[in-house]
């Protein structure tokens, strides 16, 4: 049986492909999905996911939503995705260092939810570059 | 060139040959004068195009200039054509996604009819303060675009302070932007830039903005106001409430006119006749049933939080791609009206220009033919 993978985000179809496995970050904890999976719904947390490609494992970087599986289907809707091996490391790294700036000098409980959203936004995407080497 | 050669021989030939061009021309309106008035028949016609007093030199310049306004012009209304069509395919691309969401949000709001759900972005508060998201352009050029919607965002403001409301502004867009700074007295909570084409970062950039408004209790309503593309000739600013989010999918307007989210409408540039138009495709997602087993792995309400925040994503996204249409077809029309007025100008004025030359010539033969008389 095969899986097939679909990640949308607003702006385009980032994959669309078939798979053989993959590992999801729900708010709920990682979820490890191979063919035949029980339908489920779930709400996808800010955080990366892997994909394995016969013995090649991906990541990506997602920026919470939901995905939806059933009938050997995986539809992931999110705000925005970027595959590790497109994010540059540096720039990443000091959008991380800028984030964790912000968030110390966020005052008020506005910033602070809008500091601490971007930190995790920022932090996902480093580590998805580090999953892979 | 032959023509101008004409008029320094001519001008020379009084012996004034040190005067200035300007004073030439003083000099050689008398011979215009008596050509004009030798033509009774057309004063009317020539009195109703010949606004324009002025040298031969100054006409060929204006025409010279108007000639090279019109290729601006015309230039500009390509490229906001093509963009047009770019603009198009963005809408397109986003197409999966939306239907998607549309898709899964009705099916989760089927399930959860029965439930007493509670999530932040749906809280519908007491009114006190509301937040105004204000879509407009980053260039001119584009006829009343910007204005619509600026005098909109005002009258609401106005309509907003009757009630006795507080208010405050998000603006995108840097006609906007520059609209509002030169206004202090109206609260901005932030400004914000376009851009050429909208993304989902920008759109996020908003969003999250209202997100943190709306959850931090800043503000009770959000509304969102930006020019819905209607035609390539026509599109509406509109008022449209983006938070709170009503969790059956629908979005209501200010005259709680609800439109339904399910209704994806999008535009289709063409060629129709060899003119550009533009079709509205209205389609109606199919919303497939889900197998009746599917589970939810998280509670519900923490679904919806999910899926909320995506949807108001998609709007506001929405919202970008529809504006930066209208403006492009708001310019469009507007360059393709001035490369027309160009174009009557020129003829005017060329006319006018032949007209002058023509009577410059019959002076100069009827000088000449009176010299030779006299030497005879």
């Amino acid at each position: 049986m095969t899986l097939n993978l679909c990640v949308l985000t607003p702006n385009r179809i980032v994959w669309d492909s078939e798979v053989k496995e993959i590992i999801l970050s729900t708010n709920s904890g990682q979820i490890g999905v191979l063919p035949n999976h029980a339908p489920i719904a779930t709400a996808v947390d800010i955080g990366i996911l892997r994909i394995r490609l016969n013995d090649q494992w991906l990541t990506m970087a997602l920026m919470g939503g939901f995905a939806r599986i059933g009938n050997n289907e995986i539809t992931i809707l999110v705000n925005d995705a970027e595959k590790g091996s497109d994010i540059d490391p540096q720039e990443a790294q000091q959008a991380l260092e800028i984030a964790e700036a912000n968030l110390r000098k966020a005052e008020g409980k506005r910033q602070t939810i809008e500091a601490n959203l971007a930190l995790r936004r920022a932090r996902t995407r480093v580590e998805a570059i580090n999953a892979i080497s | 060139m032959s023509c101008l050669n004409l008029t320094m021989w001519v001008s020379s030939k009084p012996s004034l040959s040190d005067t200035s061009s300007l004073s030439f021309r003083s000099f050689i309106s008398p011979f215009q004068l008596p050509s004009q008035s030798s033509t009774p028949g057309n004063p009317s016609r020539s009195s109703s195009v010949t606004p324009v007093h002025c040298g031969l030199r100054e006409l060929r310049d204006r025409i010279d200039s108007v000639k090279n306004t019109q290729k601006i012009t015309e230039a500009m209304k390509l490229v906001a054509a093509a963009k047009v069509r770019r603009a198009q395919e963005a809408v397109v691309n986003g197409r999966p996604f939306s239907e998607s969401l549309v898709e899964v949000l009705y099916n989760i709001n089927e399930q959860l009819q029965t439930e007493d759900i509670d999530a932040p972005l749906t809280n519908v508060r007491p009114v006190k303060k509301v937040a105004l998201v204000v879509v407009t352009g980053d260039r001119g050029l584009c006829g009343g675009f910007n204005n619509a919607i600026i005098k909109k965002a005002e009258a609401r403001i106005a309509e907003l302070k009757q009630l006795g409301l507080d208010y405050t502004i998000i603006s995108v867009g840097k006609k906007g932007n520059s609209y509002f700074i030169r206004r202090p007295y109206i609260p901005v909570d932030r400004f914000l830039d376009g851009s050429s084409l909208p993304t989902a970062k920008e759109a996020q950039a908003i969003a999250d903005d209202v997100f943190s408004l709306f959850v931090s209790e800043e503000v009770d309503k959000v509304e969102l106001l930006y020019t819905k593309f209607v035609s390539l000739v026509k599109s509406d600013p509109v008022i449209h409430t983006l938070l709170p989010l009503s969790p059956k999918g629908e979005i209501c307007d200010v005259n709680g006119v609800c439109v339904d989210a399910a209704e994806d409408e999008f535009f289709r540039l063409t060629t129709r006749e060899g003119k550009l138009t533009v079709e509205r495709e209205v389609m109606r997602t199919q919303t497939a049933d889900f197998s009746p087993i599917l589970q939810f792995e998280q509670d519900p309400v923490q679904i919806l939080d999910a899926l909320l925040p995506l949807y108001l994503n998609s709007q506001v996204l929405r919202a970008l791609q529809e504006s930066l249409a209208s403006e492009l077809a708001a310019r469009m029309s507007a360059m393709s009206n001035a490369t027309d007025n160009a174009q009557e100008l020129k003829k005017t004025l060329s006319i006018v220009y032949n007209r002058q030359r023509q009577a410059k010539i019959t002076g100069e033969i009827l000088e000449i033919v009176a010299g030779a008389n006299a030497l005879v």
